[in-house]
């Protein structure tokens, strides 16, 4: 075990340093002067003033060697100092925090919905493949894939908002202005999660230890209940996790469409405007928690595994 | 030179078309809150020199010495009572008395001059108001401000009514940056921020101005246009700014809602390479000119909601001169100036198309089409304007689709003529370049008499037009959208001044 953690916590620190050099080098390489970019987020329209531009890369140390720059954060960064933002010049992890838990939350919300819609979609269609349930359960999910976010966040605006009037549009204040957000991110995996679900079942219910266990008297609903859920459940913990990690980073969509705000926004106004010390910071934070979720996915799983197969055996 | 004269000056400016609420008599219930939604975010930690001073003004904060007045068309007194250009290079402003930060503290010239050289002082200039055109600003006495300029300048007070020329208190300059919590002259002041979403304000019982309709507001940072709409038709917004033409319809058809469209300084152009062939050639552009059909495209893709360009300046604006003739597509004519150019398809042009207006998308699409009708291949590429840039100011490209805020300076062009279309103009896109334009524009420049200055840009647009340096495709409409209690709302089509002491509502 104490390898096993040895050996994630390496790939935490190494997945950190390698996704942190690659955002910081994402403003050099796309087209466009990375000084400029900063000037027109702050001031729009017009001519850059060529001066400024001088005076603001060397303010801002982006004349030194591209190394130099990103050991000097990196130094920083392991005493604990995440800089500056470019464009505000408030200390990043100031911005990163609050848009952090906001974000967690929203994505908590959203697999907490995906998993309490899909756990009876999945079960049932589990349990009587090929029936009318399962065909339609399958349908459903399998449409809900082909619904991009920025498709169905619309929709739900015009349905709940506009025509119900029952929540609000946008905005990020109390648990109602939750909903609609959360159950646009929740889309995609409740469909995920519904068919992992359902292959699951399949395969647990197709296990000899179920025919062993109603041999040994127990009825139809408790053998379900002890070894069919309990082994589907399995993968969930994992594909939970990869969503997790997933949506911290990738609800830009949403989070631009509802005012919420949160990381997918900060991450990509910072690229967006340059702003290379948000950006890097916000990726760290991003890349440590999605690691560390998968990891203790990793964990569960194993525990799962074995606790259920004991009970098997 | 009259210059050397002493002179009031409450010029005349753009005045565009200007739209109001429709319930100037119903009764303002004073207990009311509002609840503005506005396209941008605040970036730069508040500073007053970013665009973020834009949210400051707009929410009824921060207020400048002079101040447009959009329906009238000229510069007015606000934080300053009268100015007097002293000598040829500087002006004196009078600062208003009894004026009171809402921290309780004096406005005084003092105070004035420091906040002034704050922003003079910025690492990232403002546009407006900047060491090239501003030599210094002192104090002559307790209630005079002096500003120097290094050259004569007639636009001064237009460019103390920029909203990055705003004044807080001595307390708002913080080293960590600019704190405007308790720190403006205005009807409203902030008193909480959620970041990234929206600022709280009260209103300032103690306001110079006169009684405040409202007892507070909100201005929420709602930056997509769609959700912008949609709160103000379920009522959760009273005001929403740039409404996108996606969701007009909607809104017109709303009894709750009213929806306020204004001449916006801006006008969707079709820039071409003047230094490169085969654009380098008039008739070549004269062509490409002559092949749009500019009432199909703003009925198109813009659905109305934008008029047919007739040169580089809106028909309303006071500098657009008398002949202002709509544009007709005429193919012969095109293909006649074409071949007469010796132009042949062997030389495809590329239209570069910026993604952050969504309609250019399809804007380019039907170029596309009507340059093909006359036998010139288009291709289309989409870019971020600042993946575009360098390539459009270094002269590598044929066409670029974007669009310019003419006065997003001051409420004159004179900047936006001399950056675009001098031969050393800063942002000249086009790489056109006249001596004859230039002349006359530098003597724009320094013209007091603003009639005499307007005919001079007016001279100076009939050259570009001549000239055909660009193809101006369609003027675009700044559309709010607004409840229908919502009281004494005047539109800028800048969105700088929304909340004032008179906006009010009605009892709901």
């Amino acid at each position: 075990m104490l390898q096993f953690i040895t050996k994630r916590t390496a790939t935490l620190v190494a997945a950190v340093v390698v996704s942190s050099f690659a955002v910081f080098l994402i403003p050099y390489f796309t087209p466009g002067d990375p000084v400029r970019k900063i000037i027109r987020s702050r001031v729009a329209g017009d001519a850059v003033d060529e001066s400024a531009v001088q005076g603001l890369s060397e303010s801002l140390g982006l004349n030194d060697p591209l190394a130099v720059q990103y050991f000097r954060w990196l130094g920083d960064f392991f005493s604990g100092d995440m800089g500056l933002s470019f464009v505000s010049r408030t200390p990043v992890v100031e911005q990163v925090l609050p848009a952090l838990s906001v974000t967690l939350s929203l994505v908590t919300m959203a697999l907490v919905l995906a998993a309490a819609i899909s756990l009876p979609l999945g079960i049932v269609a589990g349990l009587r493949p090929g029936s009318t349930a399962d065909k339609a359960i399958t349908a459903v999910t399998q449409a809900l894939i082909a619904m991009p976010e920025y498709w169905v966040a619309p929709v739900l605006v015009l349905v709940f908002a506009l025509k119900l009037s029952v929540l609000p549009t946008a905005g990020w204040n109390d648990l109602s202005s939750a909903v609609l957000p959360a159950l646009t991110l929740a889309l995609r995996p409740i469909s995920f999660f519904t068919s992992a679900l359902r292959a699951g079942i399949l395969d647990a219910a197709a296990a000899e230890h179920v025919p062993a266990a109603r041999a040994r008297g127990l009825s139809q609903g408790q053998a379900i209940l002890h070894h069919v859920v309990p082994n589907g459940l399995v993968p969930l913990s994992t594909l939970f996790a990869v969503w997790f990690a997933g949506l911290l980073g990738g609800s830009v969509i949403v989070e631009v469409i509802f005012a919420v705000p949160g990381m997918g926004r900060l991450l990509f106004d910072a690229v967006v405007n340059s702003d290379i010390p948000l950006a890097q910071g916000g990726v760290v934070v991003v890349v440590a928690l999605a690691v560390g979720v998968t990891t203790l996915a990793d964990f569960v799983h194993r525990f799962l595994s074995r606790t259920v197969g004991a009970s098997l055996a | 030179m009259a210059a050397a004269a002493a002179l009031t000056l409450t010029g005349c400016g753009f005045s565009g078309t200007q739209a109001q609420s429709t319930q100037p008599s119903a009764a303002a219930d004073t207990s009311q809150r509002i609840v503005v939604d506005n396209f941008r975010a605040p970036v730069a930690n508040w500073a007053v020199e970013s665009d973020a001073a834009y949210i400051l003004s707009l929410s009824g904060c921060l207020e400048t010495l002079t101040t447009y007045n959009q329906a009238e068309g000229k510069v007015l007194p606000s934080l300053a009572t009268e100015w007097k250009q002293t000598s040829p290079l500087d002006w004196d402003f009078s600062i208003r008395q009894g004026v009171k930060f809402q921290d309780g503290t004096e406005l005084t010239a003092e105070s004035v001059v420091s906040a002034l050289n704050h922003v003079l002082d910025a690492k990232v200039p403002a546009r407006a108001f900047n060491r090239t055109m501003i030599s210094s600003v002192t104090a002559v006495d307790a209630q005079t401000v002096r500003v120097s300029t290094p050259a004569e300048n007639p636009l001064v007070p237009y460019r103390l009514a920029s909203v990055n020329t705003g004044i807080l208190a001595p307390a708002a300059y913080k080293a960590e940056g600019l704190d405007p919590f308790g720190h403006c002259t205005g009807p409203f002041t902030p008193v909480s921020e959620k970041a990234k979403q929206s600022l709280t304000l009260d209103r300032n019982e103690n306001y110079w101005g006169g009684d405040v309709q409202l007892a507070g507001a909100e201005i929420r940072f709602i930056t997509n246009g769609a959700t912008r709409a949609a709160q103000v038709q379920t009522g959760e917004a009273d005001i929403s700014l740039s409404i996108p033409v996606a969701s007009l319809a909607a809104l017109k058809a709303d009894d709750g809602v009213s929806v306020l469209g204004a001449d916006s300084p801006r006008t969707a152009t079709l820039y071409m390479n003047n230094g490169r062939a085969p654009l380098d050639n008039v008739d070549v552009r004269r062509a490409v000119r002559e092949a749009l059909d500019l009432d199909a495209l703003a009925a198109s893709v813009y659905e109305g909601a934008a008029l047919p360009a007739t040169g580089p300046f809106a028909p309303s604006e006071p500098w657009a001169g008398e002949k202002q003739e709509k544009q007709q597509q005429d193919l012969e004519e095109a293909r006649r100036l074409l071949a007469g150019a010796g132009y042949t398809a062997d030389r495809p042009l590329e239209i570069i198309a910026i993604v952050e207006r969504a309609e250019f998308a399809d804007v380019a699409a039907v170029v596309q089409e009507n340059l093909k009708n006359i036998g010139i291949p288009v291709t289309i590429q989409s870019k971020e304007y600042a993946s575009a840039e360098p390539d459009v100011l270094a002269g590598n490209y044929d066409m670029l689709l974007s669009q310019r805020n003419r006065l997003i300076d001051i409420a004159d062009p004179i900047g936006f003529l001399t950056a675009d279309y001098t031969c050393k103009g800063t942002y000249n896109l086009s790489h056109f370049c006249d001596p004859e334009y230039d002349r006359i524009v530098a003597e724009a420049a320094k013209t007091v008499d603003t009639n005499e200055r307007y005919k001079l840009y007016a001279e100076a647009g009939q050259i570009l037009q001549d000239k055909a340096v660009n193809a101006w495709l369609v003027n675009e409409q700044s559309t709010d959208a607004i409840r229908t209690n919502v009281l004494s709302y005047v539109q800028d089509p800048l969105s700088r001044y929304v909340l004032t002491a008179k906006t009010g509502k009605a009892a709901s």
